[in-house]
């Protein structure tokens, strides 16, 4: 087995988009061609790796526990007074990131094919496609914090050209808003990276150091260390250790989105193209869930416990708030994008609960989640892209005149909403359940607020028939009249050809959900043990 | 607890849920080939043997129990098993024997539709997890099959799709399942977080957590163990819940009317004898778990759904809404007999209710089918389910009516039906329990005897307009209407129902249930004395109260002397079913909506408002700098050049190369200094 899988895994679409750069811009169709070889050779390879991956992979805070690791001294500064500078290319998975991985590598695939009929300037924009396809997998790798920052912020500038390019009508605000909303997140999480370097110190070396893993013991940090937890720092008479935790919190939430710092998500959803609307549910909400856990838990277990219960209402209120905005939608593609509020938010009560069953639950969803969206908003797409409209109320009857998209639709709807048999199912019940079991296990959670999250449960059901009701059924109506109902033509293979493994996949999780936990849980007990052990 | 490995029964109650899945899976890839039911029909004949074998190897011995791990999630271990105990093989036997018979008259009722194919499809799924729910051995998989079966009549009621009012009825019918469902989920949440675990035999099972304590004052909830008894009661609250829905009790009865926009024979087997009552067995199969609070609560609400849905049944026109309140009436009986502790004879009641009522709806099929036919044949228009329109059917289909006549005798409970001992039983404890009860309690038994006998007015109305009254449609009246008893496909089905539903099946003794196999297998203990008296009472003054109904019901219908007013209060507010529709319409539908809409409003204006507040303060604050910059610091930089440039164009002035002017500028220079000089000396 080659010990450097992962890089390969990581930079492999930085040598597809030189290779790109190269191909003379005439030759439209070949940048799609380069772009699809390369996402399946990743997600061939991430599937690989998924199966090697070993149970037993903890990971969390031990080296040792991490799979397919590569660690090499990246930069080395001699800074005199201050010590010296030690940032390392490290990268490993645990079974926090292999399901995410492979997530990634799964939804590139799809986003590819959903890109099948990009015209303009393909070049660009394969190119910065596999861009930013390098930087999400360097996300959910990267060990070292200064390298999570850099591929965290590599990941930005792609997206804003991919939606202010190609994007809808208003597409320059929605580019803008999403970065500077982003850009607030991690301004700030600098800060606190370059706090905690100057509070952590490899215990090898002595020196100030970037490694994640030092991060998470007590052991190496500097006693009177700013972040030090025996040194009781505050500033803006806040502990300064909670204070890092909610920074680097609201950096990621921003991500996820939780109520009420969402109002990008909605925006860059319709404007954005659909590829990159998939891109944008499927995997850069889950990188807001990861950073929670891999780091704000990790590196703040105090702090995470102080502030379960706001976590929890967090939650609760993006469940039920998301849910009743989606309601009310009239455009397909907003309804959706509401719902990953309201689907995003039992993510974090699940790890607020900071039990195994939440936070399995909460891992389970966001996979669950990045596929089911990313199936969603390929399904609005499709419609799109035949009437370029996507009014709910511009549209009826579209069972009879598309049986097989009306099929699609309506697994993927049940299957977000939890019907049994899929994915989100799973997710979901656990998650409940994880938040009923706070109370008895570690008493961070109130009962009330898993009931009123399985309120949400009931709400999703409501928007989603509602529209399944208005759209599909009754007499077919479309505001386009018979130029609309000749373009309306029904699922190609193409288009089938990228439903159907979604759709299999959403109830192969569902029935044998094991494919899933093994690999999950080991990393779960263990983050768990570190949080609340403490 | 180990499980015992797979034997024989197990096997065969796998095979029984298989099968319908297989033809499901079958069905759904052959897509618009599976036309002719064939897959449905021999699966489901197939799991009817299996089901049987099941049956006759587990009554009565023994529970088995085997389970298979599924899936682990942290160091808690999730298992897919079987239990099979007597609750679990009856109903498992009761509801493929219902269903085979619905199966084979759906192929000339359904004959011709264009869309059968996804018919077969969808029995055959719901088939698949109705059989599943009732076998499983964990309350997850339970809640699986439970939602599953619910999907099921959601695509069933909306089988006909382009019709907008199937399409509102399946969507009200799952969400209000899915309030259900939600109490369900968080039942069970509860006790696994209470319990640690979800598995029914050792929760409640013969030497589970919750042991039924023998002669206690509470029949209930004797485990407080990792669960606080205030929560216990929220929990069985919210098991109930999940019946109220599933089982259509009072107030989220709502959906079960509006769900007969399916195709009848749907509405016979999923929303009159097998998915409606899911919520009675799962109420049966968790008894243990409700305390005395909650028992009398199950009791209030089961009696209050049968008194309310027989009166709204009173004036209804359309011959299934008719049905379906009075399936809504008879799950309140049942629900009712769990309130009052006698789980066994509400599995009674379901079991014979589950095939007089699916008999009950294939009649009212085979009515419909042919006033259709009438309608087409004659360009009349009219609607094919408005009793109204009928009248003297019994002339044109006997064995119909001789059919739907039994079926109706086992509902209002006269002797020598089924319907008979499993009523009886019902009420006779029911007097029993109150007499032990204190306070309001006692009314309960009145008002259930009240019902029956409101049961035997709207069902003889129904049969005096529909098979003697007279008619107002043409063909009818003058004996031209060439419709006749529907074909043996649905005949057959409709004979084997009617036998089922005679007193032999149950006991031999046609006018006293203590016999009954069925009750002394599941194992009635009252905790209560019995009043012998009751065992006579009770059946002589329903018995002598539905006679005198059908004597009344013949005069005002047949005869033509009806003699009450049709636009009193009572009477609108029984025809538009208590205005319950248009309240939740207007009432939750509107407040929620309402809710949406103003955070929709705050989401645009409030939080989108910040966000674009901020940026227009940056843009202020830029704009300021900017001014800033050019005004003060450029200011300054233009304001330096600009001394430079004023001073040197002032001294240019001054190199002018003119001799003379030097010389004078010296000798003023000079001047200047000498007097500077003397008036300092001075």
């Amino acid at each position: 087995m080659n010990p450097h899988l992962l890089t390969i895994l990581i930079f492999l679409p930085l040598l597809a988009a030189a290779v790109m750069l190269t191909v003379p811009a005439r030759r439209q169709s070949a940048y799609r061609y380069i772009a699809l070889v390369t996402g399946l050779f990743q997600l061939v390879l991430s599937g690989g790796m998924y199966y090697l991956f070993h149970p037993k992979g903890a990971g969390i805070s031990q080296e040792r526990l991490y799979q397919f690791v590569d660690h090499i001294p990246w930069i080395r500064l001699d800074m005199g007074g201050l010590g010296r500078l030690e940032i390392d290319y490290f990268v490993g998975v645990d079974g926090l990131s292999m399901p995410l991985l492979f997530l990634s590598a799964l939804v590139m695939v799809i986003a590819i094919g959903a890109s099948w009929n990009v015209q303009k300037s393909a070049k660009g924009y394969f190119v910065l496609l596999m861009t930013l396809d390098m930087a999400v997998m360097g996300v959910f790798s990267a060990l070292d914090f200064f390298l999570f920052y850099v591929f965290y912020e590599l990941m930005l500038l792609p997206l804003y050209f991919l939606i202010g390019i190609w994007g809808g009508v208003r597409r320059e605000y929605a580019a803008i808003k999403f970065f500077l909303y982003t850009l607030f997140g991690s301004v700030f999480m600098l800060l606190v990276i370059v706090g905690l370097y100057f509070s952590v110190t490899n215990p090898d070396t002595g020196a100030h150091t970037f490694n994640m893993l030092y991060m998470m013991d007590p052991a190496n940090y500097v006693s009177g260390s700013f972040f030090s937890a025996l040194a009781n720092q505050e500033l803006f008479s806040i502990p300064a250790r909670l204070l890092g935790f909610i920074v680097l919190f609201i950096a990621f939430a921003i991500k996820v989105p939780i109520v009420p710092l969402h109002t990008w998500l909605p925006d860059a959803h319709v404007e954005a193209p659909t590829p990159i609307s998939i891109i944008l549910a499927g995997i850069l909400l889950k990188v807001g869930g990861y950073g929670i856990l891999r780091i704000c838990f990790s590196i703040f277990p105090d702090a995470a416990v102080q502030s379960a219960w706001w976590l929890g209402l967090i939650g609760v209120v993006s469940i039920i708030y998301g849910a009743l905005v989606a309601l009310t939608q009239h455009d397909l593609k907003r309804m959706i994008a509401y719902s990953s509020v309201s689907h995003m938010g039992f993510v974090i009560l699940g790890m607020a609960s900071l039990t195994t069953e939440g936070t399995a639950g909460a891992m389970f969803q966001m996979i669950s989640h990045g596929f089911l969206s990313a199936a969603l908003f390929f399904l609005v797409g499709m419609l799109y892209d035949r009437v370029h409209d996507r009014g709910i109320y511009h549209f009826r009857g579209l069972a009879t005149l598309m049986p097989r998209y009306t099929v699609f639709v309506a697994l993927a709807f049940f299957a977000s909403l939890g019907l049994p048999g899929f994915s989100a199912f799973i997710g979901e019940v656990f998650v409940i359940i994880g938040t009923f079991n706070a109370e008895s296990v570690n008493g961070l959670l109130p009962r009330w607020m898993a009931i009123a999250g399985s309120v949400g449960i009931l709400l999703s059901a409501a928007y989603f028939l509602w529209t399944l009701q208005r759209m599909f059924f009754g007499q077919p109506y479309l505001k386009g009249g018979g130029a609309w109902s000749k373009a309306l033509t029904d699922a190609s293979p193409r288009e089938t050809a990228i439903m159907v493994p979604m759709l299999v996949l959403a109830l192969v999780l569902g029935v044998y959900p094991a494919l899933a936990f093994d690999k999950i849980n080991a990393s779960v007990l263990a983050l768990v043990e570190l949080v609340v052990g403490n | 607890m180990t499980p015992d490995t797979p034997t024989y029964p197990i096997l065969a109650a796998f095979a029984t849920v298989l099968f319908p899945f297989i033809g499901f899976l079958l069905s759904a890839l052959a897509g618009k080939k599976a036309k002719s039911g064939f897959l449905a029909i021999i699966t489901i004949a197939l799991s009817v043997i299996t089901a049987g074998y099941t049956f006759a190897m587990v009554w009565g011995e023994a529970p088995i129990h085997a389970q298979w791990h599924w899936f682990t999630i942290g160091n808690e271990a999730f298992h897919l098993g079987i239990f099979l105990d007597n609750i679990a093989v009856l109903m498992l036997l009761v509801v493929a024997t219902v269903a085979l018979p619905v199966h084979i008259y759906s192929v000339a009722y359904m004959k011709g539709d264009p869309g059968i194919h996804r018919y077969w499809t969808y029995l055959s799924l719901f088939c698949a997890a109705m059989l599943g729910l009732v076998i499983a051995d964990n309350l997850l998989l339970t809640y699986i099959c439970w939602e599953i079966v619910g999907f099921a009549s959601y695509l069933l009621i909306g089988f006909w799709f382009t019709k907008d009012a199937a399409a509102q009825a399946n969507k009200r019918a799952f969400i209000i399942n899915r309030i259900g469902d939600i109490g369900f989920l968080i039942g069970f949440a509860l006790l696994y977080s209470g319990f640690g675990t979800l598995d029914i035999n050792a929760l409640f099972g013969m030497e589970g957590l919750f042991v039924v304590p023998a002669a206690t004052d509470a029949p209930a909830s004797a485990a407080q163990g990792g669960l606080p008894a205030g929560w216990i009661t929220v929990a069985g609250l919210a098991f109930f819940l999940g019946a109220m829905a599933k089982s259509a009790q009072f107030p989220l009865h709502v959906w079960l009317p509006a769900a007969m926009e399916g195709p009848t024979s749907v509405s016979s087997l999923i929303h009159a004898a097998t998915m409606v009552a899911a919520g009675v067995f799962l109420l049966a199969r968790i008894f243990p778990l409700f305390d005395g609070t909650v028992l009398l609560i199950i009791a209030a609400t089961g009696t209050i759904t049968a008194l309310v849905a027989a009166y709204f049944a009173l004036t209804q026109f359309d011959i299934k809404k008719i049905l379906a309140f009075s399936t809504v009436s008879q799950l309140g009986f049942m629900v009712a007999a769990i309130g009052i502790g006698m789980y066994p004879i509400a599995l009674f009641h379901l079991v014979t209710h589950a095939f007089f009522k699916c008999l009950l709806f294939l009649c009212a099929g085979a009515i419909i089918h042919e006033m259709q036919h009438l309608s087409d044949r004659h360009q009349l228009g009219i609607d094919p389910q408005d009793i109204r329109q009928m009248g003297r059917l019994r002339r044109y289909m006997p064995v119909t009516f001789a059919t739907m006549l039994i079926a109706s005798l086992a509902l209002v409970g006269f002797p020598l039906t089924s319907g008979y001992l499993s009523k009886d039983a019902l009420l006779i404890h029911a007097f029993e329990w109150a007499a032990w009860q204190q306070g309001v309690a006692h009314i309960i038994p009145y008002v259930l005897t009240f019902v029956s006998i409101l049961t035997s007015f709207y069902i003889f109305r129904l049969l005096a307009k529909v098979f003697f009254g007279p008619t107002v449609t043409a063909p009818l009246a003058n004996g031209q209407a060439g419709i006749h008893d529907p074909s043996f496909w649905m005949l057959g089905p409709m004979l084997f129902l009617a036998a089922c539903s005679f007193f032999p099946l149950f006991t031999l003794q046609p006018l006293h249930y203590a016999h009954a196999w069925l009750l002394e297998g599941i194992g009635v203990s009252t905790p209560w004395a019995p009043i012998p008296l009751l065992h006579v009472a009770v059946p002589a003054v329903t018995t002598a109260a539905t006679l005198a109904i059908a004597a009344l019901a013949w005069h005002w219908y047949v005869k033509g002397k009806y003699a009450l007013k049709t636009d009193g209060l009572l009477y609108r507010f029984s025809l538009h079913q208590g205005y319950l529709d248009s309240f939740y319409d207007r009432v939750v539908v509107g407040a929620v909506l309402g809710l949406a809409n103003i955070l929709r409003w705050l989401d645009k204006h409030l939080v989108d408002g910040i966000v674009h507040g901020l940026a227009a303060i940056g843009r202020g604050l830029a704009s300021i700098a900017g001014w800033i910059d050019r005004q003060v610091v450029d200011g300054l930089v233009r304001l330096v050049g600009k001394l430079a440039w004023g001073l040197g164009s002032m001294l240019r002035h001054t190199q002018a190369g003119r001799l003379q002017g030097y010389l004078s500028s010296l000798f003023l220079i000079i001047l200047v200094i000498l007097l500077y000089h003397f008036i300092v000396q001075a």
